[in-house]
């Protein structure tokens, strides 16, 4: 029976492999080709995988997709961060429990809420808004749309995660913090969230993966033009979105142009797979030094 | 220099370290100046608090507006219609999402039945059966780590993982390609040739097909046929261009067919119908998402097994209990509410992801029924909610906003079913 658990156990390892395997094995018929090098991969700025029917025309620069991630990213860190910790700081020092009891829930409501109709969300109000607010200054389709939508995503996961951390600094603190005659204000930022600092990073490494693996929200909302610019206010294909893109277009299994995806997706899988890992290691150490 | 001096050329930033003035070192309570930075610091934390109450009520706010635009955008789609018809490109208003429900509820079984045991299965082995040995507890470790890792992989990935892994199982057997090659099939189907008889009226027989790279089929020569009922017969064939008349009997005209009269391959399929790979259909989707809520599943049942009280477990010891019948007996009993509880809401994640399925089944939405067997394609809901919202005509957004509504209150349902059973589970 125990052989059968760790079966299972062995399995989830099994599922890693199977992912770096997978993209290994598919994304090598990409960089193989003779169409492709891996010097205009990292520095080419021009990404025409999907505009280009013939191979010879189509570049293959990652950058435009990288700068269209970081863009909405970006904006998505400039929301979820800040209001995630400041939500977090009043749930842990400041709410009274009729408080949380409102808004615990919002946040879990939030949280389950499906990443398309988020997507729908940043079409039908964000967007639109925007281009009021500016006098169509905003194209249809932008990054900053996209990227509300995702920090809105986020903010649940920085609040609960950062939560934690201030839950695990021990009740001395604060109250040596009080009786030295500090303010909340000073007791919370000078006191609480330097000792919870570790898991607070982790709660933003983890929200900054979370928020570069968006799919759904950036298909919709950010636009299908890869562009290399730092404007926020054009559109913007992501990773992620250039990946669905080429799976609902037309292009047949085998060409060049397909199999950059999987290019694409190796990529988005280190640095996601990269930011996890630190937040984890980072997580994992500030909990063994309280418990 | 006075102390009213100081205290006002001194902007007051309680960051900066200034000298304890003399006055309180010789023992007074506060100075002028110790008033002033004091009741600056309470209203820079008066400020700060009111910051986080007014942030805190953004969040609100953000749900509240994305639940009211939603509804005034959808609620004049709420129809039977919606609930009923299925998607339609010639007439967008009497479009619905039925096979999208029954296909998404369809996928989300499927889901569950792979990914509970799985799951639960290692949060078990992972929580009770921790090892001594050093080598072992760093696999451990390291699995523990996996896991939290696998939570931070995109959906998307897993969505590309599970076309390799289930829709084209890496080539291995076969490709699965239209007209021409449908894997390995292991069963529930049979596949025929389907030729129109004489009785006119569409009335056909299937003729059993024994060569499957062949699409069609020309009559030549008698040979045994299936009618509609299953019952086999000797098919027989009429050469108009011979003397003999076609004949007028409607029983011999339904087991007779011209000469020379083509027919296309007809798969008669059960629900079991099984092949290798498994093609896009619903099992290769459903066993998809259960990667994506697998890591999900495991933390949650960590954490509830967790929280179990070691003294339940050590009484069980002392009763002579082997490790194995105290789990059967103690630990997974008393931790069964969470377990329950990060199931469902695992669920709903599972039931609200699209990009993975995206990937596995394509974004084709053209589909008027449920799965008709395990190899069928399906529609699931966020798939059709993305097709919707991306459409720029008015009437689909309409129906993409009707459809979230009936989506978000399906979660909401699941949800409730969730603190339900954790209520009812925790009095027991």
């Amino acid at each position: 029976m125990v052989a059968v658990l760790a079966m299972c156990a062995l399995a989830t390892v099994g599922i890693t492999v199977g992912i770096i395997v997978m993209l290994v094995g598919q994304s090598w018929n990409f960089f193989n080709s003779e169409h492709v090098s891996f010097k205009e991969f990292f520095t080419g700025t021009e990404w025409t995988a999907l505009q280009s029917k013939n191979i010879d025309d189509a570049k293959f620069g990652i950058l435009p997709l990288l700068s269209g991630t970081f863009r909405v990213t970006a904006i998505a860190m400039l929301i979820a961060l800040p209001s995630g910790l400041i939500t977090a700081v009043y749930l842990s020092e400041f709410a009274s429990k009729k408080v949380r009891a409102v808004l615990k829930p919002t946040l879990e409501v939030i949280a389950g809420i499906p990443t398309v109709v988020l997507g729908y969300f940043a079409v039908l109000v964000i967007g639109p808004s925007l281009q009021w607010l500016t006098d169509g200054g905003f194209d249809a389709f932008n990054a900053t749309s996209a990227g509300i939508a995702v920090g809105i995503l986020c903010l649940p996961m920085v609040c609960s995660l950062s939560e934690d951390a201030l839950h695990a600094v021990p009740r001395a603190l604060r109250e040596g913090a009080y009786g030295l005659g500090c303010t909340p204000f000073e007791t919370s930022v000078k006191v609480v969230i330097p000792a919870a600092l570790s898991g607070i990073v982790s709660a933003f490494l983890l929200a900054f993966s979370r928020a570069v693996g968006e799919t759904m929200v950036v298909a919709l909302a950010a636009g299908t033009q890869a562009t290399y610019t730092m404007d926020p206010r054009t559109q913007s294909q992501t990773m992620t979105g250039f990946i669905v893109e080429m799976i609902k277009s037309e292009n047949e299994y085998g060409t060049v142009q397909y199999f950059s995806l999987y290019g694409v997706a190796i990529a988005l899988f280190v640095i996601t797979f990269g930011m996890t890992l630190i937040g984890q290691l980072v997580r994992r150490r500030y909990r063994e030094s309280y418990s | 220099m006075s102390i009213d001096s100081i205290s006002q050329d001194a902007p007051q930033d309680p960051g900066v370290q200034r000298p304890i003035p003399e006055a309180i070192r010789q023992g007074a309570s506060a100075t002028a100046e110790s008033t002033l930075n004091s009741r600056h610091r309470k209203r820079v934390s008066k400020a700060f608090y009111g910051l986080c109450v007014a942030i805190s009520l953004l969040s609100v706010l953000v749900l509240v507006v994305l639940l009211i635009s939603i509804a005034v955008q959808g609620h004049s789609r709420l129809t039977p219609t919606l609930l009923t018809g299925s998607h339609s490109t010639s007439e967008p208003a009497s479009s619905g999402m039925y096979p999208a429900i029954i296909g998404s509820l369809a996928i989300c079984f499927v889901c569950a039945l792979s990914a509970l045991p799985l799951g639960i299965g290692t949060a078990i082995f992972l929580e009770e059966f921790q090892p001594t040995n050093i080598w072992l507890r760093r696999l451990h470790g390291f699995i523990n780590l996996n896991i939290s890792n696998l939570a931070g992989v995109p959906s998307i990935v897993y969505g590309l993982l599970g076309l390799s892994l289930f829709v084209f199982m890496f080539n291995a057997f076969g490709q699965i390609k239209v007209n021409e090659s449908s894997g390995t099939e292991i069963m529930g189907v049979e596949r025929y040739y389907q030729v129109l008889t004489l009785a006119g009226g569409g009335d056909s027989v299937l003729i059993p097909q024994s060569d499957l790279s062949q699409p069609t089929i020309t009559i030549t020569e008698p040979m045994p046929a299936v009618d509609r009922q299953g019952n086999t017969f000797q098919l027989e064939v009429w050469d108009p261009k011979s003397e003999t008349p076609k004949p007028s009997d409607p029983a011999i005209r339904h087991r007779t067919v011209r000469l020379g009269q083509g027919g296309g391959a007809y798969a008669k399929t059960s629900w079991y119908y099984f092949r290798l790979p498994f093609g896009r259909s619903f099992l290769a989707a459903g066993l998809t998402l259960s990667l994506v809520i697998l890591p999900i599943v495991i933390i949650a049942s960590q954490e509830s097994l967790r929280s179990v009280s070691p003294s339940l477990r050590e009484a069980s010891y002392g009763l002579g209990a082997t490790k194995w019948q105290t789990v059967r007996n103690v630990s997974l009993p008393a931790a069964i509410p969470g377990i329950m509880t990060g199931a469902i809401l695992a669920m709903g994640r599972a039931i609200g992801e699209a990009a993975p399925i995206l990937v596995v089944l394509g974004a084709t939405v053209a589909k008027n029924s449920g799965p008709q067997n395990l190899m069928d394609t399906v529609v699931t809901m966020p798939v059709l909610i993305f097709h919707w919202a991306g459409d720029p005509q008015f009437t689909y957004q309409q129906l993409a906003a009707a459809a979230i509504i009936v989506l978000l209150l399906i979660l909401l349902l699941m949800n409730s079913v969730a603190i339900y059973l954790r209520q009812k589970m925790r009095i027991e």
